[in-house]
């Protein structure tokens, strides 16, 4: 161990010890003990669906504190304008941020590995202009950020992900519900790929696995699923208006299984019908046993 | 004093010229909004060998009356004043040691006789101007080996700042570096082959300026030639008076081959209407002013030099030509070019190798090439997708294309252009070949309704156990050769699935489907 590693750990290690292990996921179950683990928001507009399905959950309090360094993390990877459904609604990705900020969050940043040319899909996805006028730093993806990070998951072992989402306080995973050709959908979980460097197209040979590996290690505080517009076939990169449905709806969970089993049934599917909503079930990163996890629905 | 004017304009249309060159790349929004090939628009050379070579009219003809006009009345104020080449080699030449006597080289009229090759070349439709004009040699040279190089050299500085992790060091440089990304730096390091071979040229170009100032422009600049044409009955004139003693100050200071000392006799169209003479004569002997006096001194290129020069020209069309490329069959199935792009000889025919549609690409997926396309075709725009695919709601190469050769398409347009078909190889892909998911080529394909599309199967591993798998297929009626797939294809070196220019929309013969 060298110097700079050695302080890194020691930080991490600080960082931990100034809330004790044991209490922390107290407060948490504390906060939430009356509250619904999913609330699916349906109304207009975006922005108001958003906040209700937060505040149907207990608030943004319960997660983000004063002070905070939060990352946001939408799907920006395709070149596509948010009519498309292939990039997450700028309204809630906006709505997010700003919630962030009421809760008294320091910075909100907002980046993602893009699939397309970084400059076409932030711009053309609207998400740039709405998060910078919500106050949010957006930036695009800087090569010398990705480190080797140790995951001991199921597959992945160790794979070079972003710095910055490790350095937050809090992370917010903000994606969209689409089709995708072999997870058959792609929901909350797989839009972690965004914080992915390397060649990672390599993950698709055992892509439920990678997938609970990736959601096991970033750990977010709270996943909003936007279903406002879904993309029923040709994802996840779509094109063809005729496969976008519109539900004007926003699911917000902390269980990140949870979460994404709710979003198979917008496509007419069953959980288990997921490779990674099983496998995610099985080793206990959440449930996605809809019928005994209670859920609040709220029409704005 | 009206040096002082000339340098002025020079520093405006160079700090111009970088600057459009700066706005020649995209901010995330399809259309660029800056005229960033007005220099190429007003190039009077790249019009009329085009015009000649096509048989046809593209460029506005706004800019190249203005610079015709300004060189008929002015003479070559275009190379003094404006030529942001002439400008650099001015530069340049002021690295050299003064009062360094070397006589000079005196063959200027060589550029005329390159001017004579490339304009019987393009009458008989072969396009090399690009090759040898100033405003094109300058923006293939800064777009395919200086600014990539600039931009190397600033991205390992900062990077080296940066690792070393001392925090009031990476803070600093970090806000320079972030200042200068928004400013000079490109989006992402530029990587083109021949970047050292382009940029070994421009290098040994500018050299030429130790041995002699401005040794391009007197005795090698196509575009200058024309300009001296032009300028051979304008009215700005030069005189001298009675008080000249042959001191031979203007004669030293001449930044064309004008040889002032011979007064009334001096060359014309070899002034660069610097006004260096007049200003540095010790005996204020050299005035410019308007007369429509006949011109004095000959052109003196000589009957025979100049009917061998044209007959080269033409010579050249068979020459450069007789390749078995253009064999239906033969031509090289890499030649991917971009989308808008007519077909290969017309495409030729208009292509002036600026570099534009290289710069300006997205994804640096446009090369030049070496000998893909022949030699006629050298330092043309050619898709490499490994290195960067065609982005599908991109039209910036048509947009900048100074000549025609790459249409401006609009987004319908170009949604409908194949510029090629991808292929799958069976012996790499690893549903095929290696019993193994995976599916990034149909992810990242981007038509509407995905051009790869998946057969299910059951495949047996070595284990004994089935898996089912998605076998990929291309759908040759949908694919437009995009060759996103290919760029992200995680089977590096030779992909598993790979673009050829088979099935182009821009070719009659290269096709494979029979509807």
């Amino acid at each position: 161990m060298n110097r700079r590693e050695f302080i890194k750990s020691a930080v991490i290690v600080g960082a931990a010890l100034s809330v004790p292990p044991i209490v922390d996921p107290l407060i948490t179950r504390v906060l939430g003990a009356d509250k619904p683990d999913l609330v699916v928001a349906q109304g207009m507009p975006p922005a108001k669906i958003t906040r209700a399905a937060i505040d149907g959950l207990g608030g943004i309090k319960r997660f983000i504190a004063r002070g905070d360094i939060v990352v946001v993390k939408p799907n920006i990877g395709w070149d596509r304008t948010p009519e498309y459904a292939a990039n997450t609604n700028p309204q809630v990705v906006a709505t997010v941020i700003r919630l962030c900020f009421e809760a008294g969050a320091a910075k909100v940043k907002v980046f993602d590995n893009t699939v397309n040319d970084a400059r076409r899909t932030y711009r053309q996805s609207g998400i740039a202009d709405a998060a910078k006028s919500a106050g949010a730093l957006v930036s695009f993806i800087d090569e010398r950020k990705f480190k080797d990070m140790r995951i001991n998951g199921l597959i992945l072992k160790s794979w070079p992900l972003y710095t910055e989402v490790f350095e937050a306080d809090k992370v917010i995973n903000v994606p969209i519900a689409k089709t995708h050709g072999l997870s058959q959908l792609t929901l909350g979980m797989k839009n972690w790929m965004g914080v992915m460097g390397g060649w990672r197209g390599r993950i698709h040979q055992r892509i439920d696995e990678s997938l609970v590996d990736l959601a096991m290690t970033v750990k977010p505080a709270l996943t909003i699923l936007d279903a406002v517009r879904i993309l029923m076939d040709n994802g996840p990169s779509g094109g063809d208006l005729k496969d976008v449905k519109i539900l004007n709806m926003v699911i917000a969970g902390v269980d990140p299984v949870a979460v994404d089993a709710f979003g198979t049934t917008l496509f007419g599917m069953k959980p288990a019908d997921l490779g990674y909503i099983r496998i995610g079930h099985q080793v206990g990163l959440g449930s996605m046993d809809l019928g005994k996890l209670r859920i609040q629905r709220i029409r704005v | 004093m009206i040096v002082m004017l000339r340098r002025l304009s020079q520093t405006l249309f160079l700090l111009l010229f970088l600057w459009l060159f700066l706005q020649t790349e995209s901010k995330g929004e399809n259309l660029l909004g800056y005229p960033v090939k007005i220099f190429l628009d007003a190039d009077p050379l790249i019009f009329i060998t085009t015009a000649l070579s096509s048989r046809s009219f593209f460029q506005p003809l706004l800019w190249v009356i203005l610079v015709v006009i300004a060189t008929v009345v002015l003479g070559r104020v275009f190379c003094g004043w404006v030529c942001p080449l002439g400008t650099l080699h001015n530069l340049v030449g002021t690295l050299r040691k003064k009062n360094r006597s070397v006589k000079a080289f005196n063959k200027y009229q060589w550029k005329y006789y390159l001017l004579f090759f490339l304009l019987v070349s393009s009458l008989f439709t072969l396009q090399l101007t690009g090759i040898f004009d100033p405003i094109s040699l300058l923006i293939r040279s800064i777009s395919l080996a200086v600014y990539p190089a600039l931009q190397y050299a600033a991205t390992g500085f900062f990077d080296s700042l940066y690792a070393s992790e001392v925090s009031v060091i990476v803070y600093i440089s970090e806000s320079i570096y972030t200042l200068f990304k928004q400013t000079l730096l490109s989006f992402q390091q530029p990587l083109f082959w021949q970047s050292v071979f382009i940029g070994g040229l421009f290098l040994l170009i500018l050299a030429l300026n130790i041995r002699e100032p401005r040794f391009w422009c007197k005795y090698l600049c196509p575009l200058g030639a024309l300009l001296g044409i032009f300028s051979r009955y304008a009215i700005l004139k030069r005189s001298v008076s009675e008080g000249c003693n042959n001191c031979g100050v203007c004669t030293q200071s001449c930044q064309g081959a004008a040889e002032p000392n011979s007064k009334e006799k001096w060359r014309k169209t070899e002034c660069l209407a610097c006004m260096n003479c007049d200003d540095l004569c010790p005996q204020n002997a050299v005035s410019f002013g308007f007369s429509l006096t006949k011109p004095t001194a000959a052109m003196d290129l000589g009957k025979r030099r100049v009917m061998a020069s044209m007959l080269s020209g033409l010579m050249a069309v068979p020459f450069f030509r007789m390749t078995p490329l253009s064999k239906p069959g033969a031509s090289d199935p890499k030649l991917i070019r971009p989308p808008g792009a007519f077909a290969e000889r017309e495409f030729l025919q208009k292509c002036v190798k600026c570099g534009e549609c290289m710069k300006v690409c997205l994804t640096n997926g446009l090369q030049p090439t070496l000998w893909e396309a022949g030699v006629e075709g050298i330092w043309s725009p050619i898709l490499v997708p490994r290195i960067g695919y065609c982005e599908y709601g991109c039209t910036l190469c048509g947009q900048v294309c100074p000549t025609g050769a790459i249409l401006k398409l609009s987004l319908a347009e170009k949604a409908k252009v194949k510029i090629g078909l991808a292929m799958i190889d069976l012996s790499r892909c690893l549903p095929y070949a290696h019993a193994t998911s995976c599916i990034v080529c149909e992810e990242v394909c981007p038509t509407p309704k995905k051009a790869i599309w998946f057969e299910t199967a059951l495949v047996k591993k070595r284990t004994g156990q089935t898996l089912t798998l998605k076998k990929p297929h291309v759908d040759l009626e949908l694919c437009i050769g995009c060759g996103i797939c290919e760029a992200k294809c995680p089977v590096l070196g030779h992909p598993a699935i790979s673009v050829t220019c088979l099935g182009e929309s821009r070719s009659k013969e290269n096709q494979l489907l029979l509807l």
